[in-house]
């Protein structure tokens, strides 16, 4: 075989059902002088079997290297310490490329001795059934730094040809979102780019990927733009900020809320670059990005006291799983020594209290630390991230019970300074050494007006109050963020107070009474159901126009219409 | 005050019928001979046909004053050197003018924390004060008595003295009022005494039954007392079930004399009574002030300063067993752990 010209490197994990469609449309590529290297990566199902199957079918093209599983990013790495093409292409394992994407990048990179070469992504959004083209960049010559500023599909490591060499001193990282941490970096540090200007490469998007889906570890995400900002070369700081900017401003706001407050700390770590880049001074919509530096966010910091007992693994293990790059603030019995006990707390721990002086020490160091307290007999789940946006949180158990199981407030907050404060007051909370929940429910009653009906409430702008499927018990799919685990109970089964399961009910009840109102105030138009489309051919003009006056009808008596009467009046009036 | 401040000073003493019952003493206290005479005065009437009245009805009533004077009092009155009272009702302020060319001082007596928060002589607080006739009692007064004169804060320019404590050891004088109130120990016992207040009788709209409801409920129907208020014209809260009914009918002061604190607990919306035992006894007992849980007005215009007496009170005066719950969980638990059920 000649030279090989182009290492298509595809890292295979738990791919079986899409594998042989990667690899035939490598294999259809109009490149001859190509080689194709499939890497399993540990892969547990059937797919290293089908890579062992194209080895042996295609014995000059294709070669396998089976592997541990360490990720995608070293996968590809192992693939391209591997290669022996004159440039590199990574090809998705569940994506295709069209049959001349290689044969006419190469030529391109050829052509102009280009470093890299991309070209343009043909999105399949397979659920929904239709396909989009994400053009990289409206010209064909590339300008390097209006691309990294403006460009699209910078990321992607798939639609692009490197020259094997850039390999030689560049690696992807072991972690999530390693394109993200890698790609534009060496875009900036290689900028003489070539484009074909065509989609060749096939993108599947589907739900439950590391596109569409979170996890605990996507916080990698920040680290990856981190990344980015320190790799990138000086020379395209500027535009690089700016594209970090950009994409940074749809994960807060659009695709990755949930991790807004890790970007947030992201933003303020690198403030001099964000409020001194030219370009968001110039770009008012991306300029908004901005507002979230004066943003104060609770620290990614989690808080456990735990005297003369241990940390249960399972505290440790859902923390481990949803908040990996998060600091746990532990402290056992010693804590007690170094911190100012009030009586209440120095005779909890003679009586043998110790629950008592817990909840005193996590309190204590939440106002120094700031964070999230999170007592041992509770877990959490990653939607706790979204309410480190929250200035100071708190959540009910049921109706009139506020849970100190989990809460959490930015360092030094004045709530929490003042409910340390009531342990030196004369009070009966320290009397008969009240739990820490009946403190704060009493507390906020008093000072922010809580309401005691387990609902969720934000007092005076600043205490947030949650509903006890937040903060207490998993009685939602995707609600809960912390709940109590401090009973075994079979798998599949939480365990919950009768308080909570009135509220619950409650709840249910009154949102089917709501419904019932809504329903039956909708009167006939609302009660009658559209005719169902006659079958078998289409309708006649008649019919057409009759199901055309009951839609407008049913929109007409809906109350939302009635609502918005005033607001489309004056639409209209000022429109003309 | 009679064997402390009058102490071999002649003196004529005048029951009212201001506090019902007040007047049945009346034999028992010329039997001992404490006072020179004991005159009866039914005041009620006098009070209720003058209390509100317009200028003119004043001005008749005060023309009358003579009248209305000898057709309420039981006997004549003589000179005084002074005149001690406790209510700026019209009846005193009838004597004010009966006395006001001779040198008779007009001198005020504690009647619970009104006399320490309301300056009832203020022009703008009653038509009354602005009355030729009824302002004459503001030059008379000379002095106001209190137990603890630094918890005054009526505003005026009255100075105030103290009050000469009681102690309960003073066993003479205790036997002295059980024989004038023909006390006897009761036979109700319970651990939680709640001392209604008169609002009632004054016609003010509150939650003090539901709070009463409350704490029946947390400490637990066998343990609960409502104590009514004299003044209100029904037991309400035992006609409602809220508490059994009271049997005892002499003055609250008189049974703590007695009984003392004896592992009691008192519950108030803002008695005065329930402070006396501190202010007047020194005694440190188990009080529950639910002020801060009332709704509505205590009086009709001095409830801030009323909320400034209480605040005082508490952080200069209150002993260690003084509550004042914020909320009815915090109700609900001061009660548990005063009630033992908390370990």
């Amino acid at each position: 075989m000649s030279e090989i010209k182009v290492s298509v490197i595809i890292p295979v994990y738990q791919v079986e059902a899409y594998l042989e469609r990667a690899v035939d449309s490598a294999l259809a590529q109009t490149l001859e002088e190509k080689e194709i290297i499939l890497v399993d990566d540990g892969s547990p199902d059937g797919s290293p079997e089908i890579c062992d199957r194209y080895a042996r079918q295609y014995p000059q093209l294709i070669r396998v290297i089976h592997k541990e599983n360490e990720g995608l990013g070293l996968a590809r790495n192992a693939g391209a310490q591997a290669a022996r093409g004159e440039y590199l292409a990574f090809l998705d394992s569940d994506d295709t490329v069209e049959p001349q994407m290689y044969q006419e990048m190469y030529e391109k990179a050829r052509e102009g001795d280009y470093d890299i070469v991309m070209c343009d992504v043909n999105i399949l959004y397979v659920e929904e059934d239709r396909s989009v083209i994400s053009v990289s960049y409206p010209r064909e010559e590339i300008d390097p730094g209006d691309y990294i500023a403006r460009g699209n599909n910078i990321t992607y490591s798939v639609n692009k040809l490197f020259k094997r060499a850039i390999w030689q001193e560049n690696r992807y990282q072991r972690m999530l979102f390693e394109d993200i941490a890698l790609i534009p970096a060496l875009v900036s540090r290689y900028p003489h780019m070539g484009y074909v200007k065509k989609p060749f490469y096939n993108y599947y998007r589907r739900s439950n990927t590391i596109s569409t889906s979170q996890v605990g570890a996507m916080v990698d995400i920040v680290k990856a733009y981190r990344e980015f900002l320190e790799e990138c070369s000086p020379d395209f700081r500027e535009e690089a900020v700016y594209c970090a900017a950009r994409q940074i401003l749809w994960n807060m706001t659009d695709s990755r809320r949930l991790f807004q407050a890790d970007f947030v700390d992201f933003l303020q770590e690198y403030k001099r670059y964000f409020l001194m880049n030219p370009y968001l001074k110039k770009d008012k919509k991306t300029g908004k990005l901005l507002d979230f530096l004066d943003r104060e966010v609770i620290p990614d910091t989690f808080i456990c006291v735990h005297i003369l007992r241990e940390i249960p693994q399972g505290y440790r293990d859902s923390l481990r799983e949803h908040f990996p790059q998060s600091r746990l603030l532990e402290a056992g019995e010693e804590i007690l020594k170094t911190l100012p006990l009030p009586p209440s707390v120095q005779e909890a721990v003679e009586r043998g209290n110790f629950s008592y002086a817990e909840e005193y020490a996590a309190l204590y160091l939440l106002k120094q630390e700031g964070g999230l307290v999170v007592f041992p007999e509770y877990r959490v789940k990653l939607p706790l991230k979204a309410l480190r946006m929250n200035r100071v949180f708190f959540g009910f158990e049921d109706q009139e019970s506020v849970s100190a199981g989990c809460f959490g407030a930015l360092r030094e907050h004045y709530v929490i300074q003042a409910l340390l404060d009531t342990y030196w007051e004369k009070n009966i909370f320290n009397q008969a050494l009240l739990p820490l929940g009946e403190r704060i429910r009493d507390f906020l009653m008093v000072h922010f007006g809580l309401q005691a009906n387990g609902r969720n409430q934000l007092l005076q702008k600043e205490v947030q109050v949650y509903l006890p499927s937040i903060l207490s018990y998993d009685m939602q799919d995707g609600e809960n963020c912390c709940s109590y685990a401090g009973y075994p109970v079979p798998r599949g089964y939480q365990l919950v107070s009768d308080g909570a399961l009135r509220l619950w009910s409650e709840r249910l009840m009154e949102n089917w009474n709501l419904y019932k109102r809504e329903r039956d105030s909708r009167g006939p138009a609302g009660k009658q159901s559209l005719q169902e489309p006659v079958s078998g051919g289409s309708l006649r003009e008649q019919q057409i126009e009759e199901r055309a006056r009951q839609v407008a009808e049913l929109y007409e008596s809906s109350t939302c219409w009635k609502i918005t009467r005033p607001l489309r009046a004056l639409g209209k009036w000022l429109g003309r | 005050m009679r064997r402390s401040l009058l102490g071999g000073i002649p003196s004529d003493l005048v029951v009212t019928d201001v506090t019902p019952d007040f007047q049945e003493r009346v034999p028992r206290i010329r039997e001992l001979g404490l006072f020179d005479r004991v005159l009866e005065a039914r005041v009620r009437e006098l009070n209720r046909t003058y209390g509100l009245a317009k200028e003119k009805e004043l001005t008749e009533g005060f023309w009358r004053a003579e009248s209305h004077l000898r057709f309420c009092l039981s006997q004549e009155l003589e000179d005084y050197s002074a005149v001690y009272f406790s209510n700026f009702d019209i009846f005193t302020r009838m004597l004010a003018c009966r006395y006001a060319e001779e040198a008779c001082e007009f001198i005020c007596y504690e009647d619970g924390f009104s006399t320490y928060v309301i300056d009832y002589l203020r022009q703008d607080r009653a038509l009354v004060n602005r009355h030729p006739q009824g302002s004459l009692l503001a030059g008379k007064v000379k002095e106001v008595l209190l137990y603890e004169p630094r918890l005054a804060m009526r505003g005026d320019k009255l100075p105030n003295r103290p009050l000469p404590k009681i102690s309960p050891e003073d066993r003479k004088l205790v036997e002295l009022l059980n024989y004038i109130f023909d006390y006897k120990s009761p036979r109700q016992e319970a651990r939680f005494l709640f001392l209604e207040q008169s609002f009632r009788a004054e016609g003010i709209a509150t939650n003090d039954l539901e709070l009463m409801g409350i704490c029946r409920d947390a400490v637990g129907q066998e343990n609960f007392l409502v104590k009514p208020h004299p003044r209100n014209p029904e037991n309400l809260p035992w006609k409602l079930g809220l508490s059994r009914r009271y049997e005892s009918r002499v003055p609250w002061e008189l049974l703590l004399l007695n009984e003392g604190a004896r592992g009691i607990t008192l519950l108030t919306v803002c008695s005065n009574a329930a402070l006396t035992g501190r202010l007047v006894f020194g005694l440190d007992m188990n009080t529950v002030m639910l002020y801060r849980l009332f709704q509505g007005k205590v009086l009709w215009k001095e409830d801030p300063v009323l909320q400034r007496y209480l605040r005082k009170f508490q952080s200069q005066f209150a002993g260690e067993h003084y509550y004042v719950p914020r909320t009815i969980y915090e109700l609900e638990r001061i009660l548990d752990y005063l009630g033992g059920k908390h370990e």
